[in-house]
């Protein structure tokens, strides 16, 4: 479990980026969302401990991250940056996986192991000699993926791991994504994208200029009035909100509820 | 970072047109070369300090904060002298005189950038006849050193979330940990140069030999005096050195 204790931070410069904000994170595919500065990347940056709490405190299963290292936090949070290409410099993929593990110190036989399955559990088996920077951009993202995977952290923070993706590569990495909550990962996804939280979270928080304003289930998330928040409900919703089918995560649950309604 | 000198003031030297200040540089930097007298550099040391304060409002310990990267050069001219001259003494003596007409340029120089915007400066430069693709080079240079800068903190970060441990290890291993950090800022940054040639060249870059500008500089009366008054200034100091042989020590 990951806690976080009236977490303040308060950049070089004065400026207040999170205000007094406490959540706990466990074993679910939790989103974290708000516009554009509102402080997700910033909170985000505490669980693994790249940035340490001006007030407050962040307890990731028992250690608080001001007494360790990035190093030591990185067995147990992982955390995929937006840009994948920011984080690629071996001449090929079997080596950017095994970099990681390599750095905790792990036996040859154990980095193979869990290069292995780290590739497999994002479906880039047999990818193990290409070019990181030669992939399509749903392959990179995914490839991001299994660097981190193969830490075999209990959490998985994935920063906008969709944008810029086309309509297959996205799907590819939603896929991986319900895998390894299936798997027991804890997923943090920072996002505002709408439709990719209505399709896979199961808990929302919502940050707005730096304070927690939510924190509850998707349902009740949809059911805020988000413009207030600048930001809007995904199109499939407005439609069964005006059609009153209720809440509805995808276009199959939609239709059967809309044919139930209509036979009745 | 300091990746920027320039302090915003409101001061006779912010407001000169900047090819007055470029030209006075450059003058004052050759009259530097004129002496070798440690007393007269140390007077024109002196002036100059005086003059950034009291024409550029520059204050004496936001000099002395730009000088002090200088201080291991400072210190080897003063130490290298004693071993070239003899007697020792004079070597030391002469080794001052260096180390002031060193900082006196530096000080020429750094006030230059400390009361002129980059702006001005390469508009400056490109109106005293410098090309003007290598102004916008250095423009784009200078304003992509805080961009690269975050991206490199970025790229930190990634690679320290892959447990890499930058602080640790001898002087070998940290330098080949930086490594994962430079092959992905190498490989951004090419990028970056390749997209901004394609939006430049899209914006018609280099499509007419002569070129307008937005903002532009013009020479007023207060430019033309203070030009002249530091081409009397230069004058005087040939005329001292060379008529009246002040300010020259003889080595050998």
């Amino acid at each position: 479990m990951i806690e976080v204790k009236n977490l303040w931070h308060i950049y070089e410069g004065r400026k207040i980026a999170l205000k007094d904000v406490s959540l706990t994170i466990e074993n679910e595919i939790l989103a974290l969302v708000g516009p554009n500065g509102s402080g997700k990347t910033t909170l985000a940056k505490h669980l693994n401990g790249l940035l340490k709490p001006t007030k407050g405190d962040v307890i990731v299963d028992g250690i608080n991250t001001k007494e360790a290292s990035v190093a030591e936090l990185s067995r147990i949070v992982g955390y995929v940056f937006q840009n994948p290409e920011h984080m690629f410099f071996e001449e090929n993929v079997f080596k950017e996986v095994a970099f990681g593990p390599k750095n905790l110190g792990l036996s040859k036989d154990e980095i193979e192991k869990r290069v292995e399955w780290a590739l497999r559990s994002v479906n880039l088996k047999g990818y193990e000699d290409r070019s990181p920077y030669s992939l399509s951009g749903g392959e990179k993202q995914r490839l991001a993926i299994a660097c981190m995977l193969a830490m075999n952290p209990k959490y998985l923070i994935l920063d906008e791991p969709t944008t810029g993706l086309d309509a297959k590569s996205a799907e590819s990495v939603k896929e991986v994504i319900r895998k390894l909550k299936e798997k027991g990962h804890g997923i943090m996804l920072i996002t505002h994208d709408m439709e990719l939280v209505l399709e896979l979270a199961e808990r929302v928080v919502l940050l707005y200029e730096g304070i927690k304003v939510f924190d509850g289930t998707i349902n009740e998330f949809f059911q805020l009035d988000l413009r207030n928040y600048d930001l809007d409900k995904p199109e499939l919703l407005k439609i069964s909100e005006r059609l009153s089918v209720g809440f509805v995560r995808n276009i199959n649950e939609f239709v059967t509820s809309l044919l139930r309604r209509m036979r009745a | 970072m300091m990746y920027n000198l320039y302090v915003e003031r409101d001061s006779i030297l912010h407001r000169l047109d900047p090819r007055v200040k470029i030209l006075s540089s450059l003058l004052g930097i050759l009259a530097m070369i004129l002496f070798n007298s440690p007393y007269l550099l140390f007077i024109l040391f002196t002036l100059l300090s005086l003059s950034l304060r009291f024409l550029g409002k520059i204050s004496f310990k936001e000099q002395i904060k730009v000088l002090k990267p200088l201080t291991p050069l400072i210190i080897i001219t003063i130490a290298i002298w004693p071993f070239i001259l003899e007697p020792k003494t004079f070597g030391l003596f002469i080794g001052l005189g260096y180390a002031l007409r060193l900082a006196s340029m530096a000080m020429i120089t750094f006030g230059l950038l400390m009361t002129t915007t980059q702006r001005e400066l390469i508009l400056g430069f490109i109106k005293l006849k410098m090309p003007y693709e290598i102004g916008l080079t250095l423009t784009i240079a200078l304003r992509y050193i805080p961009t690269l800068f975050n991206l490199a903190q970025t790229i930190i970060d990634a690679q320290k979330s892959r447990g890499l441990e930058l602080e640790k290890g001898n002087f070998f291993s940290k330098i080949k940990k930086t490594v994962p950090v430079l092959i992905p800022l190498i490989i951004a940054s090419i990028k970056t140069a390749h997209e901004l040639s394609i939006a430049l060249e899209s914006r018609a870059f280099g499509a007419n030999k002569k070129r307008t500008f937005l903002y532009t500089i013009e020479m007023k009366g207060k430019d033309y005096i203070a030009l002249i008054i530091v081409f009397l200034l230069f004058g005087l100091a040939l005329y001292a050195r060379y008529q009246l042989g002040i300010g020259y020590v003889k080595l050998y």
